[in-house]
């Protein structure tokens, strides 16, 4: 399963559609000491883009696999993080605040800093 | 232990920004240098952050007068690394409400006190340096001494600046016993056994778990952040508004949340909602721009906030390089550091950083 991945795949091939890296630059990142696909996105932005892996993750962690002699199965997934397809910031502002967590203002929050040390 | 250890004159624990700024400028003074990280760099803190360059609004303003010193250190580093995508932008902080108009003055002069530089914008001179910004701000702050940085190519540059010196670094390696014998530290790892001369703890938030080893106590905790990043969009904000940033790729970073969260790094429903809310209150334009991913990070917060760096009293030979806004701080946490790893008088008074003003 590995080879067929990457069997066509040389080094100039664009793995990572959204953000353009290659085959080449994911390979460097594992000769760096990368060994997991966050470690690589980390370095070169290979899923990074809009859609958070879910096109180049097989390919990358099939590379992984070819380059450390390991099965693909004992190769670390991406994290899978919110949310699943790129979702407008005015549709995420109208979800409710259970806990009153709070967002903090940098400037007030210096400014209580300063009340409380009575600088 | 009858094993064969490798021997540093210099071990470092923790190979974020931080720690890499270390082994960095201590490799311009001195070698036989090792970094050891339980993980890769950017895993932890200096991965998950929004990685401002920051100086005004930080208090006291001593903190922010030496926070200026290591921002003006940015320009340095990015002509001797690699690119690190540092932009001076200048900050922008916002104010919303009247009452608030009155500290902020106070504030804008205590900071002038110190030398820096920052000044007290009308609505209207904010909204001509920042167009985007909402028309419901009555005044804001402004310093030219702010800006950004990618925080993941700021911690590969010190990494690959500090290997091209000889510095060796291990990662994947978790750090399983510390003990000291003789002059020496013996570091057990997962991979290998160490002897050091010294040894620096710069693993962040994950450093009291370090420094019991050796019986000594930092009292450091996790403070959870959230941040949202939209798709790329055109350059459209020109400063690093409080809360707000654009990168150089284009995508805009959101969030300044503060939550005790213990260890656990997972977003939430309502901080997530809150940051969209909070965001479009500064930038009203970012209502149309799209989340692409949310994550949280653990800023290392020290019990008073302020940075604990140098020697450790009554163990010779540990340092603690250990503090929140670790981006802003590395270049000058870094050659401080240097400085007394080599045996030089710092060139800041390390003073206000011992850990025993915890103690006193």
């Amino acid at each position: 399963m590995n080879c067929g991945w990457n069997r066509f795949a040389d080094e100039f091939t664009i793995i990572c559609r959204c953000e353009e890296v290659t085959r080449g630059e994911i390979e460097t990142a594992i000769s760096q000491g990368a060994c997991t696909p966050d470690d690589i996105k980390r370095i070169t932005r290979c899923g990074m883009g809009p859609c958070q892996s879910k096109t180049c993750r097989m390919p990358v962690m099939a590379i992984i696999a070819e380059f450390t002699g390991r099965p693909l199965s004992q190769v670390a997934s991406p994290k899978a993080r919110f949310p699943l397809f790129p979702v407008h910031l005015e549709v995420l502002a109208t979800m409710p605040n259970r806990q009153n967590a709070e967002v903090i203002d940098i400037l007030l929050h210096a400014i209580d800093n300063r009340e409380q040390t009575g600088e | 232990m009858n094993e064969n250890m490798t021997h540093y004159d210099t071990i470092i624990i923790g190979a974020g920004v931080v720690g890499s700024s270390i082994a960095y400028h201590l490799s311009e003074k001195t070698s036989n240098i090792l970094v050891i990280d339980r993980h890769f760099p950017g895993a932890g803190t200096s991965g998950a952050t929004q990685a401002w360059v920051w100086v005004h609004t930080k208090q006291p303003n001593w903190y922010a007068e030496f926070s200026m010193y290591s921002a003006e250190m940015y320009p340095i580093l990015k002509k001797k690394l690699v690119d690190i995508e540092y932009v001076r932008t200048g900050g922008i902080a916002p104010i919303f409400d009247e009452d608030k108009l009155a500290k902020a003055r106070e504030l804008v002069k205590g900071q002038q006190e110190k030398g820096i530089e920052i000044h007290l914008l009308s609505k209207e001179e904010a909204l001509a340096k920042e167009p985007y910004l909402s028309d419901q701000i009555i005044a804001a702050t402004y310093s030219p001494l702010d800006g950004n940085v990618n925080p993941m190519r700021l911690n590969q540059a010190y990494i690959q600046a500090a290997r091209r010196r000889k510095v060796t670094f291990s990662f994947y390696n978790p750090v399983t016993q510390i003990q000291r014998r003789g002059r020496q530290f013996v570091i057990q790892t997962e991979k290998e056994t160490y002897t050091a001369g010294q040894l620096v703890l710069a693993a962040g938030t994950w450093t009291p778990l370090l420094a019991q080893h050796l019986g000594v106590q930092v009292p450091v905790r996790p403070v959870r952040g959230q941040i949202l990043i939209t798709e790329p969009a055109p350059r459209f904000l020109k400063h690093t508004v409080s809360g707000v940033r654009q990168t150089v790729n284009g995508e805009v970073l959101i969030g300044y949340s503060k939550e005790e969260a213990g260890f656990a790094k997972d977003t939430t429903w309502d901080i997530i909602g809150e940051t969209a809310r909070f965001g479009i209150k500064i930038i009203p334009a970012l209502r149309r721009l799209r989340l692409v991913r949310a994550f949280a990070g653990l800023r290392a917060m020290p019990r008073d906030g302020l940075p604990i760096i140098g020697p450790v009293q009554g163990v010779p030979g540990l340092f603690l390089a250990v503090m929140h806004s670790g981006v802003t701080l590395s270049p000058i946490a870094g050659m401080l550091m240097s400085e007394i790893l080599a045996g030089e008088a710092p060139s800041f008074p390390l003073e206000p950083f011992r850990l025993e003003r915890f103690h006193e």
